[in-house]
């Protein structure tokens, strides 16, 4: 029944797609800011494969900055069936096969987990614990909110090779699940050789893959010898595979220019078109001399919470990775839409913590309100002249603030679900009264 | 002369000796010449080209050349060895050449100023050379060229070519030549005044006496040129020569400046004043006026009569020309004031298109995405290659895979040189070589993306937009229709009478044009960051909170809220001040109600704090 809904929901979501690719709605989404940036746009893709044409370094410009080996893979996606959209199609078929694959690993992981701390619990969060019967619904959920997820249609029509660093992401993201190291490693590296964000997924991935082999949760220590060793593996694990990525692409390329049009121009941030970020306004009206360390502050704003999640998420490496893709969604230089495609397509994995969320209907409906009015107020900037940037900026702002929003409640629901299976889910005082939990 | 020297004292003697030697050590090895050449153009418009050449016979490779001086101006001879210059051509231009009215102008020249050279091959570093050039030349001619920097700056692989004699030892591979050119130049008097003074009569006497700033911003268009190159010093070849060629343009609207609104002109009406003298240093002084239209039609009549009327056979076109010697006219005393006199009522030279011209506008709205498409047209019936070269700042990102040539709907091949931009470094540079069909129009056309700048890369007047450099259309007719640039072995004018040559180079440049770029709101850098920052800390704030502190369990009724909590602290402060009021004098206080007040609050506290005890 469960699979049948399943193969049901991603024909539907294929029909969806294909239907939408017959409007004039990708062409249009192809040219907006929040769903394609100066990193993803297949636009420049393609003027990056003219120039390679005519023997001129795509390099040596400044419109394109996809890595090497990813100009000469998606020149394939000329000799896909219905072109470049069926290239990206299939992507996202790919992208559902997998989401699916994750919804199934994560259901057991799940029981594998609770079944693991069950004597820690408390016997009064008996109705917390999670049923096979609750769960054997995730992955039609998951793939149900793909399906109709905007942000991930949006991605897809839009030509977006963000998709395939989601993909990368995604299919390491699985493999940390599994408990597969050479291929979670692997993909790490790939994302990172395209996007270098995922670096940061490098924690969790050395997290579990230690926890993986020490099962014995009591006699575990994470900053033992045994430990660190294991991190490093993991570590060098993927720097060997970026070295061989980084390696073949200096082999392709003849140089060592693209590092400074993909990382150079991913850290130092000189492109200040307008995205769904906090980056591009900022630096447009940032004073020159103070404009280096705020580069610095605000790069290191996207990566730095990896610390302090990974001390509080220590045992929890798969909801790091989640939360820290959150994270670098929102503070990444260049995001968009793309980015968020991903993580809300993950997200009904935390169902079990829904129940917990605050304020859901204010992110719900800063939410709309941003995808209503982003491309409004654009509009009425660049071609009507009737409003100005700043209405854009807002725009922006409210948006990255729902993102903010979204995660801390996540990350609430997630601690505050986690408080009441060791202690309960009745609170009371010691005179009886209902007691409140609040964080001190 | 000798002989008489004998008497006079022996100072004068010396002098006159050394006089005697200097000119008689054979032929001055600098000759000057002043040319006027005015052609009516159509529509009433009236074309006058000042050409001022000094050929000074030395090798500009030769170290020893730039020591002594004649007529050749100092100050620009120390630049051109400093920096080891081979060929420097400069123009400053205000207004548009319309080729499609007007033909060919002597020396065409872009809106604003432009610059050229080719160094020598002895020169290393040609980047540095050529910023320290820009610097010296900008500061000779007042002018803002030393805005010309790596910005707005390339090398030209096939347009500009040297225009002087190339031999073994001088430059031809394009590595060493640099162009750039500042569509927003303005050219006014503070130009003109230091071009003037290059010239060895300033505006004292001869043909410059008739530079009138007044009628010169008045008009239309002018134009200041000034190109230096090596030619050949004799018709061998066996010796090299140094060409300084010193032009201004002017094209007036003579209907529209008229008091009467005749087509009528005359040098006075040209330039406020008629001409008086030579400059005595010229070799010659020559007004040449193109009568090619006026042959058969005999729309207006010259007076004076010319000294000569000359019929010049260009390539299959023939020109005629009237020739005035100024300084044969000169010797009867009489001043010169050259005028046209149209038959009434008046008939106005028709517009005749040259061979080729061109128009170039942007393309799209909004200030997202833009393009520019240029229309070539080619009235002859003959196919005719061209060299087109186009130079766009690096903030309109042009899209290379979005260009095209078409004619008529039909896709031309072309050969491509295309240097991408680079972000705040280098603009992007387009040329491309392809054919013109007979009697058709071409359209080069690409597109590109506005780049957002920072706030303080803004001009002041940030919403008046951007200027995009001039195209240029680089092409060697077979016809010399609505030519009249000099053949290639020298700049004077008077070598067009003696033209044998078939083949005419031109060059033509099109409009340049202003792009409009989205704009940020300058007004608060401190309220977006501030935002921004705020963002952030929400951020940082929140998973701040969640990863260092701990969920407690705590009673709701002990939980103090914000008004108890003042209130506890208020009743606090007021008990505070009323007990030691009360012990000092406790009997000049009646309100002995408020201090029970008080006393009851204490009350409460202390029960509340053994409660949550």
């Amino acid at each position: 029944m469960a699979k049948a809904a399943e193969y049901l929901i991603g024909f539907f979501s294929i029909i969806l797609r294909i239907g939408l690719m017959q409007t004039n709605l990708p062409k249009w989404l192809q040219s907006r800011n929040e769903v394609v940036t100066p990193l993803t746009s297949w636009e420049r893709v393609e003027e990056g494969l003219a120039l390679q044409d005519q023997h001129i370094s795509p390099y040596s410009g400044d419109l394109f900055h996809e890595t090497p080996l990813a100009l000469r893979g998606l020149k394939i996606a000329n000799y896909c069936p219905w072109g470049v959209s069926g290239f990206f199609l299939l992507i996202d078929i790919i992208t559902m096969v997998f989401l699916r694959k994750v919804a199934v690993t994560f259901r057991e992981h799940l029981l594998d987990d609770q079944n693991v701390n069950k004597e820690t619990y408390s016997p009064k969060a008996e109705s917390l614990l999670l049923t096979p019967k609750q769960l054997s619904w995730l992955p039609s959920v998951i793939l149900a909110v793909h399906a109709l997820n905007p942000f991930s249609i949006m991605t897809t029509l839009a030509l977006s090779t963000g998709a395939i660093t989601n993909l990368a992401i995604l299919l390491a993201f699985y493999y940390l699940i599994a408990g597969n190291r050479l291929l979670c490693t692997l993909f790490i590296s790939l994302a990172t050789y395209q996007a270098f964000y995922p670096v940061v997924f490098l924690v969790p991935a050395g997290l579990q893959f230690y926890k993986n082999k020490r099962p014995q949760s009591s006699t575990k220590s994470y900053v033992s010898r045994e430990a660190v060793t294991s991190y490093f593996e993991t570590c060098s694990l993927c720097f060997v595979f970026l070295g061989l990525l980084l390696g073949a692409s200096f082999l392709a390329e003849g140089s060592w220019e693209f590092l400074q049009s993909t990382y150079g121009f991913i850290l130092s941030v000189p492109d200040l078109t307008p995205n769904t970020g906090v980056f591009w306004y900022f630096f447009t009206e940032m004073f020159d001399h103070f404009r280096t360390f705020f580069v610095c502050v605000f790069q290191l704003n996207a990566v730095v919470y990896t610390v302090p999640l990974a001390v509080k998420f220590t045992e929890k490496p798969v909801f790091l990775m989640y939360i820290l893709l959150v994270l670098t969604a929102i503070f990444k230089s260049y995001p968009s839409y793309a980015d968020a495609a991903l993580y809300f397509s993950l997200l009904p994995l935390w169902k079990h913590t829904f129940s917990y969320l605050r304020n859901t209907l204010v992110v719900a409906g800063m939410f709309i309100t941003c995808m209503v009015l982003a491309p409004i107020l654009y509009h009425l900037w660049i071609f009507a002249g009737s409003a100005n940037a700043n209405f854009y900026f807002a725009i922006t702002l409210t948006y990255s603030t729902a993102q903010i929003f979204l995660v801390t409640d996540i990350l609430f629901a997630y601690l505050r679900r986690e408080y009441d299976l060791y202690h309960g889910t009745e609170h009371k005082n010691a005179d009886g009264t209902k007691a409140q939990i609040v964080l001190e | 002369m000798a002989p008489s020297a004998g008497y006079t004292s022996i100072p004068a003697f010396l002098c006159l000796i050394f006089v005697w030697a200097t000119t008689a050590s054979g032929t001055p090895k600098d000759i000057f010449t002043e040319e006027l050449f005015i052609k009516p153009l159509s529509r009433g418009y009236v074309y006058s080209h000042f050409q001022f050449t000094t050929k000074w016979n030395a090798s500009i490779h030769d170290s020893n050349t730039f020591r002594h001086y004649r007529l050749f101006p100092k100050a620009l001879g120390e630049v051109l060895a400093k920096y080891g210059v081979q060929e420097l051509h400069l123009s400053q231009t205000q207004g548009l050449w319309r080729h499609k009215f007007w033909g060919y102008p002597v020396h065409d020249a872009p809106p604003g100023a432009e610059l050229w050279v080719w160094f020598k091959p002895t020169v290393k570093d040609i980047d540095r050379a050529w910023t320290e050039l820009v610097n010296a030349v900008s500061g000779l001619f007042c002018s803002s060229l030393n805005f010309l920097d790596s910005k707005n700056t390339v090398v030209p692989q096939w347009s500009y070519r040297p225009q002087g004699t190339a031999a073994p030892g001088y430059s031809t591979f394009s590595y060493h030549v640099r162009y750039g050119a500042l569509p927003r130049e303005i050219v006014c008097t503070e130009n003109l005044t230091p071009w003037k003074k290059l010239l060895p009569c300033d505006s004292k006497a001869g043909l410059s006496t008739l530079f009138n700033a007044f009628h010169f911003h008045d008009a239309s268009y002018h134009s200041l040129g000034l190109h230096i190159r090596p030619v050949c010093a004799d018709v061998d070849c066996t010796e090299e020569a140094i060409e300084l060629s010193q032009s201004l343009s002017v094209v007036t609207d003579v209907i529209s400046t008229s008091h009467t609104g005749t087509p009528n002109w005359s040098l006075r009406s040209l330039f406020g004043n008629h001409l008086a003298s030579t400059c005595p240093v010229a070799a010659k002084s020559t007004i040449f006026v193109e009568l090619t239209k006026n042959e058969d039609s005999h729309m207006y009549r010259l007076t004076p009569d010319p000294s000569s009327t000359e019929k010049v056979t260009r390539g299959p076109d023939q020109h005629t020309y009237a020739v005035y010697d100024v300084q044969s006219l000169m010797k009867s005393g009489r001043v010169l004031n050259i005028a046209a006199t149209f038959r009434d009522p008046p008939v106005l030279l028709s517009v005749e298109p040259p061979p080729i011209h061109v128009h170039r506008y942007i393309t799209g709205y909004g200030l997202d995405k833009g393009g520019i498409s240029c229309l070539i047209y080619n009235n002859m019936v003959v196919n005719q290659s061209i060299i087109y070269l186009d130079v766009l700042p690096w903030f309109t990102r042009v899209f290379f895979n979005s260009l095209t040539v078409t004619n008529n709907g039909t896709r031309l091949p072309f050969k491509v040189h295309y240097v991408p931009g680079k972000d705040r470094s280098r603009p992007h540079q387009l040329e491309l070589s392809f054919n013109l069909w007979p009697h058709s129009v071409t359209q080069v056309s690409f597109t590109f993306t506005r780049a957002f700048l920072k706030w303080t890369e803004y001009p002041p007047d940030a919403n008046h937009g951007f200027y995009i450099d001039s195209a240029t259309i680089t092409a060697i007719l077979a016809t010399s229709r609505g030519y009249t640039a000099t053949p290639q072995h020298s700049s004077c004018l008077e070598s067009i009478m003696t033209d044998n040559s078939s083949r005419f180079p031109v060059r033509l440049h099109t409009e340049s044009l202003l792009v409009s770029l989205p704009t940020p709101d300058f007004s608060m850098p401190y309220n977006v960051i501030c935002l921004a920052c705020t963002v952030v800390a929400i951020a940082f704030g929140s998973v701040h909170n969640l990863t260092t502190r701990r969920f407690e369990k705590l009673d709701p009724s002990a939980k103090k809220g914000i008004l108890t909590k003042v209130k506890g602290f208020l009743s606090k402060l007021r008990s505070k001040k009323a007990s030691p009021e009360k012990q000092t004098n406790n009997a000049s206080h009646p309100e002995d109600t408020d201090t029970s007040d008080n006393q009851n609050e204490l009350k409460n506290e202390n029960s509340s704090a053994k409660s949550s005890s």
